[in-house]
């Protein structure tokens, strides 16, 4: 039996479907099966992500009213023999599911997969109700900034309040030389507040724009940020991997400060 | 003299108004008289009864109510005291030991509370663990957090003057004890994540002396003025 993974912020814009598809490409390179659903209906865009935007035919609330059958709607991802996308409706809402109906396609889809990870919408409202509904872990996506973790923090007791109780805390676009100088947060200045355990450091990297542009996630390759989300999926999946040395590339001082 | 004693009728009950001037064997007298005649239109129903017009000795009332039991169904179920000035001072007394009870008995909640959340709590309270920016406490009592305060607090929720707030490590957005309100001071130019620097993690209190809060290191001076 797998494991549902909700990836979810609160805030918008931190990274959340950066995130999903990393780590869902991450893991499916480590061998497991992974299917990734993306219940921003109406804002829809992992697919777009993930580079598969031209292969929708039917969607999430498709399968969830019985339009198709799910396998009509999984898209099978490039390159992958067991890694699929559940994509959103776009010309809908979050109404248009309910968090039953969720918890119904999460509990049939952990049969049949190790990791069923799920885009979680910006927002508390139904959107979010939906996407946790049939979760087992959360991976709450913040950055480095007060109104991000104000906000992972509302996330976090609403998670617990839903029991939820596995959840790990990703910071992202963490920029090391502002963290030196004081004027950013630092991990551990995010960990202090949400008291929550840190799963992973992603620096804040151009080639993430990049690769989000191109619609390939770079997790697994040599820059910074592919190797902080390649050990991001190594941690989900049990492994023991040492935290990267963010500052590495400031040379020999900022090995000095090894902060991460 | 057929005067001496009126009875009214309202909502819940029967006024008894007395003629000052006479004297308690014709009240008895009269009361027995004009319960019996009514006795039929009353029958068995439930009221309370309140005397006024004359003092009675409580040797005096309780007579005036055997006289009614004896000469007509009505059950007596309270009587109540018309003297508004004793009436407060039950009031002001009850209250005082409500309050003084919320501020003595407490209970416990473990975990964190994180923005949005709110605890709510007639006693006063102890929280294991942090109490995050967006989250509030309110208590009737005191509240001690074992652990970082960093949201809001409104101790003395009942209008307690005395409540106090104490935790390892205190440094509220806002901080309310009974109606006085203060707030964690503005930081023009600096990083709102930054804890100050001369802010030392060190147990603190903050209680109100005026209508002032003052936050001070928890110290034996500081408990011995500790109100309960």
């Amino acid at each position: 039996m797998g494991e549902v993974i909700v990836v979810t912020s609160g805030k918008g814009g931190v990274g959340k479907t950066t995130t999903t598809a990393n780590v869902g490409t991450g893991l499916a390179k480590l061998d497991k099966k992974v299917v990734l659903i993306d219940t921003d209906i109406g804002l829809r865009n992992l697919d777009v992500v993930m580079g598969l935007e031209n292969r929708i035919v039917y969607n999430l609330v498709d399968v969830i009213e019985g339009t198709c059958k799910i396998n009509q709607a999984f898209i099978k991802v490039k390159g992958y023999n067991n890694f699929y996308l559940l994509p959103s409706a776009q010309t809908r809402d979050k109404t248009a599911i309910t968090p039953e109906q969720m918890k119904k396609l999460t509990d049939q889809l952990k049969e049949e997969f190790d990791y069923v990870i799920i885009d979680c919408p910006a927002g508390i409202e139904q959107g979010f109700h939906n996407a946790i509904a049939g979760a087992d872990r959360a991976l709450v996506v913040t950055t480095p900034e007060v109104s991000a973790v104000r906000d992972a923090d509302r996330i976090i007791g609403l998670l617990e309040a839903n029991e939820i109780k596995n959840i790990h805390i990703i910071v992202n676009r963490l920029r090391m030389d502002m963290v030196k100088r004081g004027d950013m947060m630092s991990s551990e200045d995010v960990i202090e507040i949400l008291a929550i355990p840190l799963i992973g450091v992603v620096p804040d990297d151009e080639n993430i724009v990049i690769s989000t542009n191109q619609g390939a996630p770079l997790v697994g390759n040599n820059t910074m940020a592919g190797k902080a989300y390649m050990n991001i999926c190594k941690r989900v999946d049990g492994e023991e991997v040492p935290f990267l040395d963010l500052a590495a590339k400031g040379g020999f001082f900022g090995r000095l400060f090894k902060k991460n | 003299m057929n005067n001496a004693v009126v009875i009214k009728g309202t909502t819940y009950g029967f006024s008894v108004y007395m003629d000052e001037q006479a004297d308690f064997a014709t009240i008895t007298k009269e009361v027995a008289e004009k319960f019996k005649e009514s006795a039929k239109f009353f029958g068995n129903a439930k009221m309370a009864i309140s005397f006024s017009g004359k003092t009675l000795t409580d040797e005096q009332q309780r007579q005036l109510l055997d006289v009614i039991a004896e000469n007509s169904q009505v059950h007596i179920v309270c009587v109540i005291d018309k003297n508004s000035e004793a009436e407060e001072e039950h009031r002001r007394s009850l209250e005082d030991h409500l309050n003084a009870m919320d501020s003595s008995n407490g209970q416990f909640y473990k975990g964190n509370l994180r923005s949005g959340q709110v605890l709510e709590t007639e006693t006063s309270i102890i929280i294991l663990g942090d109490v995050n920016q967006g989250a509030t406490i309110t208590s009737k009592g005191n509240i001690i957090v074992l652990g970082a305060l960093l949201g809001n607090v409104y101790a003395g929720a009942g209008g307690n003057e005395n409540a106090f707030v104490m935790a390892l490590d205190l440094d509220p957005v806002q901080i309310r004890i009974a109606d006085t309100i203060a707030r964690a001071p503005d930081k023009v130019g600096k990083m709102l994540w930054k804890r100050e620097k001369e802010h030392t993690k060190e147990p603190k209190i903050a209680f109100r002396s005026g209508n002032n809060i003052f936050i001070e290191p928890v110290s034996r001076t500081v408990l011995n003025d500790i109100k309960l």
